[in-house]
């Protein structure tokens, strides 16, 4: 039987790809098969992710994505460096846990930059023809289930994961002429370098709370990388324009 | 100080605050404006606190000289 997940030969960018959710996937499509060009704003942390993947043709590329003008400079650099695109998946995002009463422009508009204009920036380029390999092309926005639900102190959070969904839909049918589809994953919390720095602002009682909010607990990042997989794969190829939810249970309720 | 006070003024949603009142003294003392204060205490003095943390401190100057000694404070990294 053939291995469906398969990407041998199949080149995909990867941002945030240093830690948490973007190092699981990089490591998965790796084992798959494929070739990458990693991308984060932390050198040491690419270094590491690479070092922990089964050996290919991988480059780094150190890249702060709130710089979204420079991003068709960065395809650019990694088209050049390691050929045309079958997909990229955004995994990047940052995220700061503020009232809309005390949020400051600079601070959403960093959140805003990183977590979805970069997407629109990176996923526009996957409709160039020196940019697209052919052959079928999958594009992923990392979203969250702050995007589906509310929650306080999420606002600029939650409004930049809202726009991924919105941004994948409209895209989808822009790419779907060329065969690249685009869709979302929305994660529960997972246990990720930012989540780890979150909980450090709750007590015990805090930390069960959300955890209770998750019928199956706190996820990993190979939980969504997983998902990743499926949907870059052939296992996906008759899914475009969705939200594909992640968290363990927490929106059942 | 100066600063951290126009900041809680801020949070607080008074015209002015002082280094002696005291915390559960202000109506908008709550939850969210916790919030605020952990977050300000992380851009500010890179510094990661509790809500626990923060309900410690009686007075603003308690709350300065707590975040001032950032994790020093609770021992957290």
């Amino acid at each position: 039987m053939p291995n469906l997940l398969d990407l041998t030969g199949r080149h995909f960018l990867v941002t945030g790809a240093g830690s948490g959710i973007g190092r699981a996937i990089a490591v998965l499509f790796a084992a798959l098969g494929a070739k990458l060009s990693l991308v984060d704003r932390d050198e040491a942390s690419l270094v590491e992710a690479v070092a922990g993947m089964p050996p290919g043709d991988h480059a780094r590329h150190v890249f702060d994505l709130e710089d979204v003008e420079r991003i068709d400079g960065l395809v650019k650099d990694i088209v050049a460096t390691n050929g045309p695109l079958h997909g990229l998946v955004h995994a990047a995002g940052t995220q700061a846990v503020m009232p809309a009463k005390d949020i400051k422009p600079e601070t959403w508009r960093r959140i805003l930059a990183v977590n979805c204009e970069a997407a629109l920036a990176l996923g526009r380029n996957m409709g160039r023809k020196r940019v697209y390999a052919g052959d079928g092309g999958s594009i992923v926005f990392i979203s969250s289930i702050m995007a589906l639900a509310g929650n306080p102190g999420s606002v600029a959070y939650s409004m930049s994961k809202s726009a991924l969904h919105g941004l994948a839909r409209s895209l989808a049918l822009e790419l779907a002429p060329t065969g690249v589809r685009v869709n979302c994953i929305a994660p529960g919390f997972v246990h990720t370098p930012m989540l780890e720095r979150l909980a450090r602002t709750w007590d015990a009682s805090q930390r069960e709370a959300v955890e209770s909010l998750h019928p199956l607990g706190f996820g990993q990042p190979e939980d969504i990388a997983n998902a990743a997989a499926f949907l870059v794969a052939q296992t996906g190829r008759w899914v475009t324009g969705t939200v594909l939810v992640v968290d363990g249970g927490y929106l059942a309720r | 100080m100066d600063e951290f006070l126009k900041e809680m003024a801020d949070i607080l949603d008074e015209e002015t605050v002082g280094e002696t009142d005291r915390l559960e003294d202000f109506a908008a003392w709550d939850s969210l404006a916790i919030l605020s204060v952990i977050s300000m205490a992380d851009s500010r003095y890179n510094a990661i606190f509790s809500a626990q943390d923060i309900k410690g401190a009686a007075t603003l100057r308690d709350l300065y000289e707590l975040l001032s000694k950032g994790n020093q404070a609770t021992g957290a990294g």
